[in-house]
């Protein structure tokens, strides 16, 4: 089965915030990131925590983030980044490389 | 009422079994001293999962006998396990490679089970420091580095680490080297991380459990770095 | 004149209220105080909780996954949450699972309760 996405591909994480069980967190939503590796495939948590048996697998990224695209005042290194390992079905890909899809800070 | 021993697990309180597959014969099997007794009033979870307990294996649902072995194999997983594989990894390069190519094939040398989790070593180079978290609820390779400590588990470690990661490493008295970047792993999913810390310089000659009195827990969850000073007498 | 609706999704049942749509164990990048890198012993009933919890699980019974108990630990609201010690919410987690798959019931527990703490007031732990 061949995903999506392949290491070196730009992507950006929906930016929604479903109720119930998720494992995709708040702080890389509607952010870009780039696929490091692909980690394999996994019964889906968000409908494993409900007794749902999950399938079909998901294929599940980690996804690379860079710090300095997280957050506005991020005084490290520049190379500093955050790996989140990401659900498929939460990742598009992404063409346009500047700001953050959602529109908002995320401080409401 | 009911003493502690460290070397291995009791059941909680009295009714308990209480077996022993050796003999104490106190003349040539010492035990710790036997810690006081908690006076303390029980609260409310420390009543509620006695309770559940014992309606579990009334229920036929668990037994007594899973529970003391579930006990003794919890207390078997300590973070020296992980100390002896990062020292392997240190002194013998193949095991190394092993190691981070996979890392469940490589712990089952030492008869470590990851329970369907994916093991993901992370090697500290001159250039990466890696740090390892789960900012949702507090996954943790258990079975190579026991329970997670209280710190790893806080909200404040939970909600600092992924955006200023270098202030939360100093106040772990971990300083970095110019040039060397932080990579925060957040551990969400199926995977589980444990970090190789980068071997200390002058240790060439030393012995693998010599190395290994060097890794603590903190150094393979990334905040800290192994220090020669602590290199047993 | 009605000014236009709002159009963000209302999770504040399940919302730390921090940020909407933020659930209230999704901490990464909140502001936070200094690590106390102190560490305790786990107490034998925070052990017990462990044990328990796994032999319930895959490795056991199978009646629980890790996946449900991490579900109801997101499900018993932020007051509880931010209450509640790590091993508690554990055990809170787990009993609500539980409850909800029928194999306890609550004042069947809050029964045995009373009775251990009774038990344990005469005779020690």
């Amino acid at each position: 089965m061949t995903g999506l996405f392949a290491p070196g591909d730009v992507v950006r994480v929906a930016g929604v915030h479903p109720p119930g069980h998720r494992r995709t967190p708040f702080y890389i939503r509607g952010k870009q990131g780039v696929i490091e590796r692909v980690c394999g495939e996994f019964a889906n948590p968000e409908e494993l925590g409900y007794g749902f048996d999950g399938l079909p697998k998901k294929r599940l990224y980690c996804v690379r983030f860079h710090q300095k695209d997280l957050w506005a005042d991020y005084d490290g290194d520049a190379g500093d980044t955050v790996d989140v390992d990401v659900y498929e079905h939460w990742l598009s890909r992404c063409t346009d490389r500047v700001g953050d899809a959602t529109g908002s800070t995320g401080v409401k | 009422m009911s003493t502690q021993h460290a070397d291995h697990a009791h059941g909680q309180g009295r009714e308990q079994d209480h077996d022993h597959d050796h003999i104490h014969d106190h003349a040539t099997h010492r035990h710790p001293p036997a810690q006081p007794d908690d006076t303390s009033p029980p609260g409310r979870y420390e009543l509620m999962i006695l309770a559940m307990r014992d309606l579990l294996i009334e229920k036929g649902i668990l037994t007594a006998d899973q529970i003391r072995r579930g006990l003794e194999k919890l207390d078997a997983w300590q973070p020296s396990r992980g100390a002896e594989i990062v020292a392997r990894a240190w002194t013998d390069p193949a095991f190394k490679r092993r190691l981070l190519a996979d890392g469940n094939e490589a712990v089952a040398d030492y008869g470590i089970d990851m329970g369907g989790a994916k093991l993901t070593v992370l090697e500290n180079t001159d250039k990466v420091q890696n740090v390892v978290v789960c900012t949702l609820c507090s996954c943790y390779p258990r079975a190579v580095l026991g329970l997670p400590p209280d710190w790893y588990r806080s909200k404040n470690y939970r909600s600092r680490v992924v955006k200023e990661p270098r202030k939360v490493l100093s106040e772990f008295g971990t300083e970095l080297a110019d040039n060397i970047v932080v990579r925060v792993h957040d551990s969400l999913a199926d995977l589980r991380y444990l970090v190789v810390p980068r071997r200390p310089a002058g240790t060439e000659n030393w012995s693998k459990d010599e190395l290994a009195g060097l890794v603590t827990r903190d150094c393979m969850v990334g905040v800290a770095d192994p220090r020669v000073e602590s290199k047993p007498e | 004149m009605q000014g236009p609706e709002n159009l963000e999704p209302d999770n504040s049942q399940l919302s730390s209220a921090k940020e909407a749509g933020r659930g209230y164990h999704d901490l990464g990048g909140l502001e936070g105080g200094p690590i106390d890198t102190q560490v305790s012993q786990a107490k034998p009933w925070e052990k017990l909780a462990v044990v328990v919890g796994n032999a319930l699980g895959a490795k056991g019974a199978k009646i629980v996954r890790t996946d449900e108990v991490r579900r109801t630990r997101e499900e018993m609201g932020a007051d509880l949450y931010n209450r509640l010690g790590y091993f508690e919410k554990g055990i809170e987690s787990l009993r609500r699972l539980l409850v909800e798959k029928g194999v306890l019931n609550p004042q069947e527990l809050e029964r045995r309760i009373a009775e251990r703490a009774r038990q344990i007031e005469e005779e020690g732990r």
